[in-house]
């Protein structure tokens, strides 16, 4: 419940169609891509412009009222579920796309502005943007800055925070900030690069400018097949130790292509175990020059079946069994878990050999579709929520695939974000000394901790609770902190 | 003086003895060591340290940031003095953490294209490394500067244009932070959104908000085809609008680097090129055989429309490495024009769409000044500079030459470019942070705040206080 005098102060910002705080009408954002975890806020507001955004983060800066940004809401790890005493702003009515420089190759968008909808808009002077996260139809640019996304073609072309020139944020005092410049280098420290992935906890972005590049007069994908998965994830490392950067470069296994192709019939090999997609984009030459290499190095590696597409139009065939993979899954499977957990490449093998051996062990089924030359895997690991256990071990099976890559010298998350979802991993993956900058960054930009509270960073507390904390050289850290 | 003038003092001089006593002929507080400390190159910047000290651990140097730290005593870390900026100068005394003995290579894993090494590697070493790996590191600043000085000043050079720069190629760090601690970022993961951007906020925050100890880099393998080439122009504007044309088409040429007549003149006398002197761009092409060709085809095609003239080829290794010699040694090739003369280096950076137009009002302004200030850049990224000569005789010539500098920074900004492409803030450019970056320097300076409470890294340089 708002307090009255709040929730008419903020009727004068956002008059009420803008305004919602009947229980049916905020019940829609009780939850994002996460729908493990619900929470209905206060409120809902949808401003139209900059202006307006300013006057509610100082209504509830002032008012000590958490804010919780939102854009499309298709977050795999919670990052916009709402806090219940909060609100949450939704970026939904930011859809313009303000300019577009064609001789500068950048574009000026809102940042509820879908990310789809940026290459459209660019296509007829022959650009696009690269990121492509495969909810691309769907999510808005300012969750995909906020989250630094990835997707498909980050192998080559970068991720998020490789392709954004300048990002216009609302700081939780009001004040109007810009990072980043229009230039290669922007001077002093790169709060580009920090406002980029920080989960909407240092300030609400209101305006991005993203660079666009030419797009590839030609690109071809080859789908190979492999008769195991161990050797399919060497052939991942060989490629990329060849010296080739292949536009994308994807790999399914049996699980998962059996379950695209029901779905999308694309023609993929069903007695395959494993699958990869290898694009090689550029000039015809270039292309016809990559793609022998590419035959070469899988053929070397063991594929049983190589095809190559033929045209555009094929192309898009052996993608969209890709891109529908978590679709396709959702048909096949009550319920599933997305890991999102990234490791050196030549880890590849062991660390799938392993997942298999788990999935066995835990008696779930594991589908694996992911972007195997950035070594992000995306473990699909299929569970009934109304089993009694599945749950519980679907989330013990998926908190060990973290940790395993993390002992490799990985990530826990690759792209989709901390949330509340691995607040608990990132005890385990940081330090104390790493997490308390982070809590320090935070403060720095939000003393009150009203910005998204309790995403992306956990406090030592709850790292202490949590019982995982990183201890270094058998010194307890914090040993003033209560433990459970 | 004041009393906390006499406690720091007293604190300078316990910290010093006690490094005497821990780190023996490695702490030194010789005279000629302390100066030999005090500055980059470019500009002098005065600024002696009381000691230098050459740890060769990360347990060393969070053991010296430590002691600082507690005695409330400035801390200057320093690779192999290549900065231009007075990135190094010890503005306030302090001690000098020399890392030019943390060079080792610490691992290099060839398939999955990433090396972990010491700050201390200087670029040229860490090549050498990787010699029959297949790899190399490709970032060229120009000087042969130490990996940890690339990252904190967050280094670009020649090829950013298709490799980026250090921002795209650091994949981690560990990092002794002001308390005295030891702290990883990143990782050997390709990619992460686990937390804040750490290694990226490090990265190009010029030793103030922690001392860079090992770096992870990203590496390349090396290209099946290399080549090289040299189209000189009738004027200035064909060559600039030769090389907006190719970065709109998205050719990936690898270097691609502007030098006007004055410069290439300057070039020929000193590394005895046989070129004219007239407008000119050099060319590198990486790729495979195929690729290199049609490249280098559709760029030289584009400049036969905007007047130049056919390209000039070298293929051979050698013959590459006299031209980007020659290019590396253009300061020097100015300094020869006229001994005796001072001078500095300005590193403005535009949006490629406005890079005609900012070349060539900046040529005329050389031209009313009547200076000797020949231009050159990486114009591939929008980033080009001045080497702007003066007699240090004549007060009236100096202010000539700042007048120029201030405008050449003001023009860039007035179209929404910077004043610091690549070679960073230091103590020279602070004002001009404060023009293009408004509010957000006080965000920088909570950063500060929060990182490196008692500023003793550092201090004075980056962010304004």
């Amino acid at each position: 419940m708002l307090d009255p005098t709040f929730a008419s102060a903020l009727a004068a910002i956002v008059p009420p169609p803008a305004l919602l705080t009947a229980p049916e009408d905020t019940r829609p954002y009780e939850c994002d891509g996460l729908t493990l975890y619900r929470e209905q806020p206060a409120a809902v507001v949808l401003p139209d412009d900059e202006t307006q955004v300013v006057a509610i983060l100082k209504l509830c800066h002032a008012a000590r009222v958490p804010i919780v940004a939102r854009g499309a809401g298709t977050s795999l790890s919670g990052g916009s579920l709402p806090v219940a005493e909060g609100i949450v702003l939704s970026l939904a009515k930011f859809r313009r796309i303000v300019a577009i420089d064609p001789s500068a190759r950048t574009a000026i968008v809102e940042p509820g502005v879908r990310n789809l909808a940026i290459s459209e808009a660019a296509a007829p002077y022959g650009l696009f943007y690269a990121p492509d996260p495969s909810s691309q139809i769907a999510c808005s640019i300012g969750g995909n800055v906020a989250e630094n996304a990835g997707g498909v073609h980050c192998l080559k072309y970068g991720l998020t925070v490789h392709n954004v020139r300048k990002v216009r944020a609302v700081l939780v005092t009001g004040d109007i900030v810009e990072f980043g410049a229009d230039a290669l280098d922007a001077p002093g420290y790169d709060l580009l690069a920090l406002i980029t992935g920080s989960e909407g906890l240092l300030g609400v972005i209101t305006q991005i400018t993203v660079k666009l590049l030419p797009k590839p007069a030609l690109a071809q994908v080859a789908l190979a097949a492999f008769d195991d998965v161990e050797k399919a994830g060497a052939a991942v490392g060989n490629v990329i130790a060849a010296g080739i950067v292949p536009g994308g470069l994807e790999m399914m296994d049996r699980e998962a292509t059996r379950a695209v192709e029901q779905f999308v019939h694309a023609g993929y090999p069903l007695d395959a175990a494993a699958v990869l997609l290898v694009e090689a984009d550029g000039t015809p030459e270039e292309v016809a020059a990559e793609m022998a290499e590419i035959r070469d190095v899988l053929t070397r590696s063991g594929a049983t079946e190589i095809r190559v597409s033929a045209d555009e139009a094929q192309r898009l065939l052996y993608w969209s069994g890709r891109k529908a993979a978590f679709p396709a899954v959702g048909r096949i499977s009550p319920d599933y878990y997305c890991i999102d957990g990234t490791i050196p490449r030549a880890a590849l093998p062991g660390v799938l050999r392993q997942i298999a051996t788990w999935s066995r062990e835990y008696g779930l089924p594991c589908a694996n579709v992911f972007h195997a030359g950035d070594g992000n895997l995306h473990p699909l690991i299929l569970f009934d929520a109304n089993k009694p256990g599945d749950r519980e071990r679907t989330v013990e099976f998926g908190d060990r695939i973290l940790e395993l890559c993390i002992e490799v010298g990985g990530t826990i998350t690759g792209e989709h974000g901390v949330g509340v979802e691995k607040l608990s991993g990132m005890c385990t993956q940081f330090a104390p000394e790493a997490l308390e900058r982070f809590l320090g960054i935070t403060r720095a930009f939000d003393a009150h901790g009203l910005l998204n509270p309790g995403k992306g960073v956990p406090t030592l507390a709850r790292c202490a609770e949590f019982g995982r904390m990183h201890v270094h050289r058998g010194e307890l850290p914090h040993p003033e902190l209560p433990r459970f | 003086m004041n009393t906390t003038d006499s406690t720091l003092r007293q604190g300078l001089s316990e910290v010093t003895e006690r490094l005497v006593r821990d780190y023996g002929e490695r702490a030194v507080t010789s005279r000629a060591v302390r100066e030999q400390h005090s500055h980059g190159e470019g500009l002098a910047d005065a600024g002696m340290p009381d000691i230098v000290v050459f740890p060769q651990t990360n347990d060393e140097v969070a053991s010296i940031v430590g002691l600082c730290n507690a005695a409330r005593i400035p801390v200057i870390a320093f690779g192999v003095g290549t900065s231009l900026e007075g990135h190094v100068a010890a503005l306030y005394g302090g001690v000098c953490v020399d890392l030019s003995r943390m060079d080792r290579v610490l691992e290099v894993n060839d398939a999955d294209l990433d090396c972990r090494v010491q700050a201390g590697v200087t670029l040229e070493a860490l090549n050498a490394e990787l010699k029959g790996t297949g790899l190399f590191f490709p970032i060229d600043p120009g000087a042969n500067a130490t990996i940890g000085g690339m990252a904190s000043t967050r280094a670009s050079g020649t090829n950013a244009v298709r490799y980026g720069t250090m921002r795209e190629n650091v994949l981690g760090l560990t990092v002794v932070t002001a308390d005295g601690r030891i702290v990883h970022t990143g990782g050997r993961a390709r990619k992460s959104s686990a937390g804040y951007d750490l290694t990226r906020l490090f990265v190009g925050a010029e030793g103030t908000l922690g001392i860079i100890t090992e770096v992870q880099l990203r590496l390349y393998g090396l290209p099946e085809a290399i080549s090289a080439a040299v189209c000189q122009f009738a004027d200035l504007a064909g060559a600039v609008d030769t090389v907006i044309v190719a970065m709109q088409l998205g050719i990936p040429v690898a270097r691609i680097e502007l030098l006007d007549e004055v410069q290439m003149d300057a070039c020929i006398r000193y590394s005895q090129l046989e070129f004219e002197p007239k407008p000119t761009l050099f060319f590198e092409f990486h790729g495979t055989d195929a690729g290199v060709r049609e490249q280098a085809e559709m760029i030289e095609s584009i400049a036969a429309e905007h007047g130049g003239s056919r390209f000039q080829w070298a293929s051979a290794q050698e013959e590459r490495s006299k031209l980007w010699k020659a290019r590396h040694n253009a300061y020097y090739a100015v300094l020869a024009l006229a001994p005796g003369r001072h001078a500095f280096a300005t590193d403005a950076c535009v949006p490629i769409s406005r890079l005609t137009e900012c070349v060539l009002e900046t040529q005329a302004d050389i031209v009313e000044t009547g200076l000797i200030a020949p231009i050159v850049g990486h114009v591939g990224d929008g980033n080009f500079h001045l080497v702007v000569l003066f007699d240090p005789a004549k007060p009236e010539e100096r202010a000539k030459a700042e007048g120029l500098a201030a405008r050449v920074s003001a023009r860039a900004i007035r179209m929404g470019g910077t004043c610091t492409g690549e070679h960073g803030i230091g103590v020279h450019k602070l004002e001009a942070l404060v023009a293009e970056h408004g509010d957000a320097v006080s965000l920088m300076q909570a950063i500060k705040r929060a990182l490196d409470p008692n500023d003793i890294l550092n201090p004075g340089k980056t962010v304004p206080k």
